[in-house]
């Protein structure tokens, strides 16, 4: 979610409860007598409105499970979670005057802190990544598709490769028909986002011939001459597409695989320069998958700590709400 | 023999040193031949005409150069050497020559490794040629269903030639071009299977190298069934049907055609099964009808509560109204006949043909068929139907069945002329033109003078406009659909290009007829100009926008025509798929959303239907059942019978299957009935049931947005245009 304008009317609201909230306290620790504590009117409210903005704040993950139900619109439930979230905090400080108390409420107080805490970590990551994912990766997939479309790159490779030094001798999958792999189609002709051609009537076959990405020219180059493209490919540039995150890749780095292309470029006559182009291509795809899935653990893994947190809090802030009125 | 007197007519010379005596005028290779010396040849065939055109017949008659036996008459006290050094050498160097034309091994060699010029080569030690190969390619064509043609595997022989002419009297193949141009040509150049070659085989069994080579049996599962009855050539021609067809055509297929007998109640096809043949009933009746629901799908509920949850139903035309749904009475299938859309039954007999846009184009199965007596038919592949629809007899006997049976059903399932007179639909029958077309061929140009009308009988039409930035496609034809009354009513001229999608064929109404009929019914003329006058103002709407917004940039992103885009932005998308689920969600668990598809700056177009240029989806769907609104939307009226090829024609997968139960015949028990699952094509209907779609509703990150793209883009590329 971005930080932007829009953020404004909630940002406002949960100041004025900020500011309004603090006064009240101030107010109350300045007169109270004994000392402020939990238990009292004003710490049992503070309390309780703290422990009601959290439950509505994990309330955001039973709405997502019910997307269609017209509760609100989900943009409205999350700027709540964001910011009623984050009051909580102050809120259940005001409640215990900002004492951490006893174990069962220095482990709550902790808990909330870290639970706050990984949310604006989230909130942060989350304002920021996608716009690195889309400058980074503009030939992103989605996450669940990566595993097939490098498949569908390393195949591509395979067939460009073996159009200019021969048979490499590597197994091929089932997509050798495929076009082009990878990425949104946004880069690619309209009739190749068809994909596999198989099934599809043959009319539409016809009249998108012209469009269709050729299949690669076969220009076969003799041993000799095809020898430096061999080797790269077969010791770095299909290792890299076997496995992109492996330590060591000289080419998950753009610029040391510019330096190999370029070498390698000025090793291979000009006929099999652009089949060297669409290798790079492929690499640099290839290299845009993997910072996408980076991006994408960074933008969601951080929940994995998050939300067990949070639901442990509201189950542990109950049975505390529970065990402190009844005892 | 030499010291007796030569007889008049005849002629004595010597071969490789042994005295023969032939008849004065033969061929120096017939004289070998007939004394039991073979030359090696490569263009001549005893029953054509010698050319000498491939000079492997290369002999020494005594004269300052070698001499091609072939064509080279004797003379007495000739002397022929057929083997000496000399003759080796200059026969291995044509044999070079030729090789370097021609591509090792060519399609006949992998095949059945009989190439003539392949075998000599090999027999002449000739493993790599000499010279360097031909750097252009001549090309192939595949036009045809029944041969192959690889030009780059011709060596000019002109067997081929000389059997369509002169043994088959054809004359279709001819000689093109020069040097490395030269080639065997059909007609004028046309392709094979556009020209006006009969598919005889003639020239196939003539070739030399795998030039020309038979296209094989397309699936010949239909033989190998145990209740196929395979015929072979001879038999076959006995058939009525069959009377003028090419034996040897017949014998290269033998398999394609096997004839099949079904008791009374057994299943021929079945509807939205993918098959490859089209059934001839010789004997018997069939029922054709649609067993798919005759309803579309609805998806409703949630507008009336917090908690009430979306269902989809299928519901018929009748229970629920959408706008600008076809009021057709009739449904198009791939048969003589259409069926009704109160009852979507009807019956075939002897005589009929069916399937036949299945086996021509591999669409699937738009009826199921089923036998109501003991029937008896022909299956067939695509390339025998397409001999025997050449065949005069046979397509004289299809077309009179069409006429008698079909066309007014088909005349009056467009709704302006249900009101036509008896009279003049008799006369219609009569008058009217059938006519074929192949894939590309064009049926009218933009531009050109308008002076006919047409009804798409089989096949897809693709109607089309030229602008600067490019071609623009505003519509797909199917089987009842019409087009030409533009031109006709307006200014005389075409104004789009039609072009055959695949096998078309169309029902010819000439202007002549056409103007009688607006005059004698005045509701068809006000029908049609109504029409007429939507078909434009529409055109003019997509004019003013290509005015508007950069159409290079609209129409290579296929964005030009959407009506609404799901467009998410990337800057503030987290990639979550609640959009996704929330389509899901709202489809009884059927997405209509893919988070995929097109960019535009950081704005991802999402795989959602965007109503694009180019229609793919409505190719080949056997019913005609997906369509566009005039307002572009696509509608899949309630005849869908859930093959699902508009699902796998959609380039965006936009197109989605919602399975039902429903309640069908048994077809292993007559009269009882079964559930069963039945798909409908759905897509994407922006939850008009719901005040915002529900993946815009349901995304928490602000990234989802419905928007009017001309509005959106115009701002975006900074044409001034308001949001």
């Amino acid at each position: 979610m971005h930080m932007d304008k829009t953020q404004r009317g909630w940002a406002f609201a949960s100041l004025i409860i900020f500011a309004a909230s603090t006064v009240g306290y101030v107010i109350y620790a300045l007169s109270a007598t004994p000392a402020p504590s939990g238990g009292s009117v004003v710490g049992l409210f503070f309390g309780i409105t703290g422990f009601g903005f959290m439950i509505f704040a994990a309330l955001l993950g039973a709405r997502k499970r019910v997307p269609v139900w017209r509760l609100g619109r989900a943009q409205a439930w999350m700027r709540g979670h964001l910011w009623l979230g984050l009051l909580s905090l102050p809120m259940i400080l005001f409640h215990g005057a900002f004492h951490f108390g006893g174990i069962m409420t220095q482990v709550l107080m902790w808990m909330l802190i870290a639970t706050v805490g990984s949310g604006l970590f989230g909130a942060v990551l989350q304002n920021y990544l996608p716009r690195t994912m889309t400058t980074d990766a503009p030939l992103e997939t989605i996450y669940d598709e990566i595993g097939n479309v490098r498949t569908l790159l390393r195949e591509e490779a395979d067939r460009d490769v073996e159009s200019v030094c021969g048979p490499l001798g590597l197994s091929h999958g089932q997509t050798e028909e495929a076009q082009r792999a990878g990425g949104f189609t946004a880069m690619r002709p309209l009739a190749a986002a068809a994909g596999a051609r198989g099934m599809v009537a043959p009319a539409i076959v016809a009249s998108t011939s012209t469009a269709v990405a050729a299949a690669p020219e076969i220009i076969l180059l003799t041993e000799e001459e095809s020898a430096p493209l061999r080797s790269f490919y077969v010791n770095e540039m299909r290792p890299f597409l076997e496995r992109p995150g492996e330590r060591g890749q000289a080419l998950s780095r753009p610029d040391k695989a510019k330096l190999a292309f370029t070498g390698v470029r000025t090793m291979l006559p000009a006929v099999a320069h652009s089949a060297l182009a669409d290798l790079e291509d492929i690499c640099d795809e290839a290299r845009q998958l993997r910072k996408q899935e980076q991006l994408h653990h960074w933008m969601h893994y951080w929940l994995l700590f998050h939300i067990p947190l949070s639901l442990a809090l509201i189950l542990l802030g109950a049975m505390h709400a529970v065990m402190a009125l009844r005892y | 023999m030499a010291t007796t007197a030569t007889p008049p007519g005849l002629v004595d010379l010597v071969i490789d040193g042994k005295p023969v005596r032939v008849p004065a005028g033969t061929s120096v290779f017939d004289a070998a031949r007939m004394n039991g010396v073979t030359i090696p040849t490569l263009c001549h065939l005893q029953n054509e005409t010698p050319v000498g055109v491939c000079r492997l017949c290369l002999v020494e008659a005594g004269g300052r150069v070698l001499s091609a036996a072939c064509v080279r008459p004797v003379d007495p006290g000739m002397k022929v050497v057929t083997n000496s050094d000399k003759v080796l050498s200059a026969r291995k160097t044509v044999l070079e020559l030729l090789m370097s034309d021609h591509p090792t091994p060519c399609a006949r060699q992998q095949h059945s490794g009989d190439c003539e010029l392949e075998t000599q080569a090999h027999a002449a030690g000739i493993k790599q040629a000499r010279f360097a190969k031909r750097s252009v390619a001549r090309g192939r064509d595949e036009s045809s269903l029944a041969i192959a043609v690889d030009h780059d595997a011709c060596i000019l022989c002109d067997r081929c030639i000389r059997g369509c002419d002169e043994i088959k009297n054809n004359f279709v193949l001819g000689r093109m071009g020069k040097g490395y141009s030269a080639g065997i040509a059909f007609d004028l150049n046309s392709p094979m299977g556009e020209s006006t070659c009969i598919s005889c085989g003639e020239c196939m069994v003539s070739c030399p190298t795998g030039a020309l080579t038979n296209r094989g049996v397309v699936g010949t599962a239909i033989a190998k069934t145990t209740d196929a009855q395979v015929f072979d050539a001879e038999e076959l021609l006995q058939i009525p049907v069959f009377k003028g067809v090419s034996g040897t055509f017949l014998e290269l297929n033998t398999g394609a055609i096997v004839k099949r007998k079904f008791r009374a109640g057994e299943l021929i096809c079945k509807e939205g099964d993918f098959g490859s043949t089209a059934f001839y009933i010789l004997e018997g009746r069939a029922q054709v009808s649609i067993s798919t629901p005759i309803a579309h799908v609805k998806t409703d509920g949630g507008a009336k509560g917090f908690f009430k949850k979306l269902t989809s139903s299928l519901v018929s035309r009748t229970e629920d109204k959408r706008d600008e749904e076809r009021r057709d009475r009739t449904i198009p299938i791939d048969a003589s006949v259409d069926l009704n859309y109160g009852s979507p039954v009807a019956e075939l007999g002897a005589g009929d043909l069916f399937g036949e846009m299945t086996c021509m184009n591999f669409y699937p199965r738009s009826a199921t068929v089923r036998a109501v007596s003991d029937v008896v038919a022909y299956e067939m592949l695509r390339n025998v139907l397409d001999i025997m629809l050449k065949n005069k007899s046979f397509r004289a006997q299809i077309d009179a069945n069409y006429r008698r049976r079909a066309l007014e059903n088909h005349l009056r399932g467009v709704p302006m002329f249900a009101d036509l007179a008896p009279d003049f639909i008799e006369h219609l029958k009569e008058s009217v033109e059938l006519q074929r077309f192949s894939p590309g061929q064009m049926i009218t140009r933009q531009g050109d003078p308008a002076d006919c009308f047409y009804l798409v009988r089989i096949g897809f039409v693709k109607i089309s406009e030229n602008y600067p930035g490019g071609e623009l496609v505003l519509a797909y034809l199917s089987r009842g659909d019409y087009f030409g009354e533009i031109g006709l009513l307006g200014g005389g001229v075409r104004t789009a290009t039609c072009t055959a999608l695949d096998h078309v064929e169309v029902v010819r109404i000439s202007g002549d007829d056409f103007r009688q009929m607006i005059e004698r019914f005045p509701t068809v003329r006000a029908g049609l100009a109504a029409v007429a006058e939507e078909r434009q103002q529409a055109n003019q709407q997509r004019m003013q926008m290509l005015q508007t917004v950069p159409i290079d940039q609209f129409l290579s992103q296929g964005l030009m025509e959407a009506q609404s885009l799901l467009v998410l932005d990337l800057e503030n998308c987290t990639r979550c798929d609640a959009c996704v689920n929330a389509c899901a969600d709202a489809h009884d668990g059927v997405t209509r959303l893919v988070r995929d598809g097109l960019r535009f700056d950081q704005y991802l177009v999402a795989t959602s239907c965007r109503q694009c240029r180019d229609p793919l989806c409505m190719v080949g769907c056997p019913v005609g059942s997906i369509r566009r609104r005039n307002s572009l939307e696509v509608i899949i009226e309630d005849w869908c019978i859930g093959c699902g090829l508009c699902a796998r024609n959609c380039p965006y997968g936009n197109i989605n299957l919602h399975p039902f139960e429903v309640i069908v015949d048994d077809p292993e028990h007559a009269g009882r009935k079964k559930a069963a699952i039945k798909q409908k094509a759905t897509s994407c209907d922006l939850c008009t049931h719901l005040k915002e779609p529900s993946c815009v509703y349901a995304c928490p990150h602000d990234a989802a947005h419905r928007v009017d793209p001309k509005t959106f883009f115009s701002e975006m590329l900074g044409q001034g245009s308001t949001k």
